[in-house]
């Protein structure tokens, strides 16, 4: 078990809590898309899980051992822009291996390897200011990997994007993921994208938040995007996390 | 009867925009242009003024009020020979640096830790803010006490009113950084003083550059201020001297001297903060 919640309460102050011993759990490798209604609490499962918030009960496990402050052994995606915009692509990408010491040479060559997978070589002296919104998610993507962390923590990574880059994001998420064996939380609304992402779906229900299905996905790892969304397995599914997403609201 | 006739007949809609004249396409002017054009009515309108003042002198307006930019002129040019403008302006140049050194340095520093660091913001922001409100002038004639007549007065007076600009834009530029950026550069493995050298000092820059600006012609009014008050060196001197003999071309070519070194300080700071703040113009179109 990579990451293992157990028996969890939270809650903000002057708030109704949001997590009442809410455990799940993922193994390595996997890819785990949490969907939900807006507010359940995903979010701050993601942030439990990067040791951005202590539970107020129960334990947070990752790779075996009890999380105590922050989880420094995950990349973090978040909704918002979060590279530094006085610092050039290729600095920020870097900048993980900067903090972590990793000798010159090193950062070197990984840091032309990131920029290749997501297709930023011409990008790289640019400024975050100069980029698309494409082009800053995938800059971000680059610096959440380039460390090889274990585990994607990802907050609706790619929701302010539109359709078709959407599309390109999936399949080089995807081949990122499987050519590291990285494991994935990937929190969504999109009922599409956790089809086609996920190994496993874990839908939610509100306050407290609750698991209300748990969905393994029949594709295996070198899935086709397009061949997936043209399948009935895919329709059948779509109809169903619609039907369960509307029961979760209540 | 209902037959038209062909003034009356209705016009086909294509036919009436294939006769529209072609709106014709905005001028872009080039920026250097644009600068060269600026420039020149810059140097129309001032000269146009000097003329102006020039004629209305001693006609329309007593000399002794305005003097003459002829008589001006003279009196720096007198003032470039004999020494006078190097000696003195070399003074004020010094001490505003000084001032301007000196004040920011230590407003950058307090603004940070207490931007920063909660428990010494909580402490020590009422305390600045009692000082804040204090006239700086108050303190005047116990800084002359400390320190003196000499360049110590000029820079400590100035460096008390450049200091609160500084520190207030710095302590504001510290507490709205994003909590965002800091977490996620945390989880990047970034400890606190790397926290604070990668994300918190840069994203203050753009606050803190705002202050260092404001506070270039603030450190002269200090340092001036000073001479006035009680000094026999530097451009502020100059100006009290020039006002206690009723002579207007004296202290008119004070002024220009004080004006000369405010536009030169203030480029540099312009081009320093531009250079260190580019990558918040890079990508935007003119």
């Amino acid at each position: 078990m990579l990451l293992d919640i157990r028996n969890v309460d939270f809650g903000y102050q002057n708030e109704q809590p949001l997590l009442v011993d809410f455990s799940m759990h993922i193994k390595k490798g996997e890819f785990v898309a949490l969907l939900g209604p807006s507010g359940c609490g995903k979010s701050t499962l993601l942030n439990l899980a990067a040791g951005l918030l202590t539970p107020l009960d129960g334990e947070v496990d990752f790779g075996g051992n009890a999380l105590h402050g922050l989880n420094r052994q995950v990349g973090y995606m978040t909704q918002g822009d979060t590279l530094l915009p006085w610092m050039s692509v290729s600095k920020n990408i870097l900048l993980p291996l900067e903090l972590r010491g990793v000798p010159r040479a090193e950062r070197q060559q990984k840091l032309e390897r990131a920029l290749k997978l997501v297709n930023l070589v011409e990008a790289r002296d640019k400024f975050p200011s100069e980029l698309s919104g494409g082009m800053k998610r995938r800059a971000l993507l680059a610096r959440s990997i380039i460390y090889e962390p274990p585990m994607l923590l990802m907050d609706e990574p790619f929701g302010a994007l539109d359709a078709q880059l959407r599309e390109t994001m999936h399949q080089e998420l995807l081949d990122t993921v499987n050519r590291m064996d990285e494991s994935v939380l990937f929190v969504t609304h999109d009922i599409s994208e956790s089809i086609l992402l996920a190994d496993r779906i874990i839908v939610l229900g509100n306050r407290p938040l609750r698991v209300m299905e748990e969905i393994r996905l029949p594709w295996g790892k070198d899935r086709n995007l397009n061949e997936i969304r043209g399948c009935d397995e895919y329709v059948r599914l779509e109809h169903h996390l619609r039907d369960l997403l509307r029961m979760s609201k209540h | 009867m209902t037959a038209h006739t062909s003034d009356s007949m209705p016009v086909p809609r294509q036919a009436s925009a294939a006769q529209k004249p072609r709106r014709r396409a905005p001028v872009r002017i080039s920026e250097s242009r644009r600068r060269i054009e600026n420039l020149v009515l810059q140097v129309l309108l001032i000269g146009s003024f000097l003329l102006l003042w020039e004629y209305a002198s001693d006609r329309w307006v007593p000399k002794l009020m305005v003097s003459k930019p002829s008589d001006i002129g003279s009196t720096i040019w007198r003032w470039l020979l004999d020494g006078t403008f190097a000696t003195n302006l070399w003074v004020t140049i010094q001490a505003t640096i000084g001032g301007f050194l000196l004040g920011t340095s230590a407003g950058m520093l307090l603004g940070f830790l207490t931007g920063s660091i909660r428990r010494v913001g909580e402490v020590l922001q009422p305390i600045v803010t009692a000082f804040y409100t204090l006239p700086r002038l108050a303190l005047a004639p116990l800084f002359l006490l400390w320190f003196g007549l000499g360049m110590e007065f000029r820079i400590m007076f100035s460096a008390t009113i450049v200091f609160f600009l500084v520190y207030y834009n710095t302590y504001f530029g510290v507490r709205e950084v994003s909590r965002e950026l800091i977490s996620a550069v945390r989880i990047m493995g970034a400890n606190h003083f790397q926290v604070a050298w990668r994300v918190i000092i840069p994203s203050a820059l753009v606050w803190v550059a705002a202050g260092l600006k404001i506070s270039v012609p603030y450190s002269l009014v200090g340092v001036v201020v000073a001479e006035m008050l009680a000094s026999d060196q530097g451009m502020g001197f100059l100006l009290a001297r020039g006002a206690s003999q009723f002579s207007a071309a004296q202290t008119f070519a004070a002024i220009s001297g004080l004006l000369v070194v405010a536009l030169i300080v203030d480029w540099l700071i312009t081009r320093v903060t531009n250079y260190a703040l580019r990558w918040k113009t890079a990508g935007q179109q003119n």
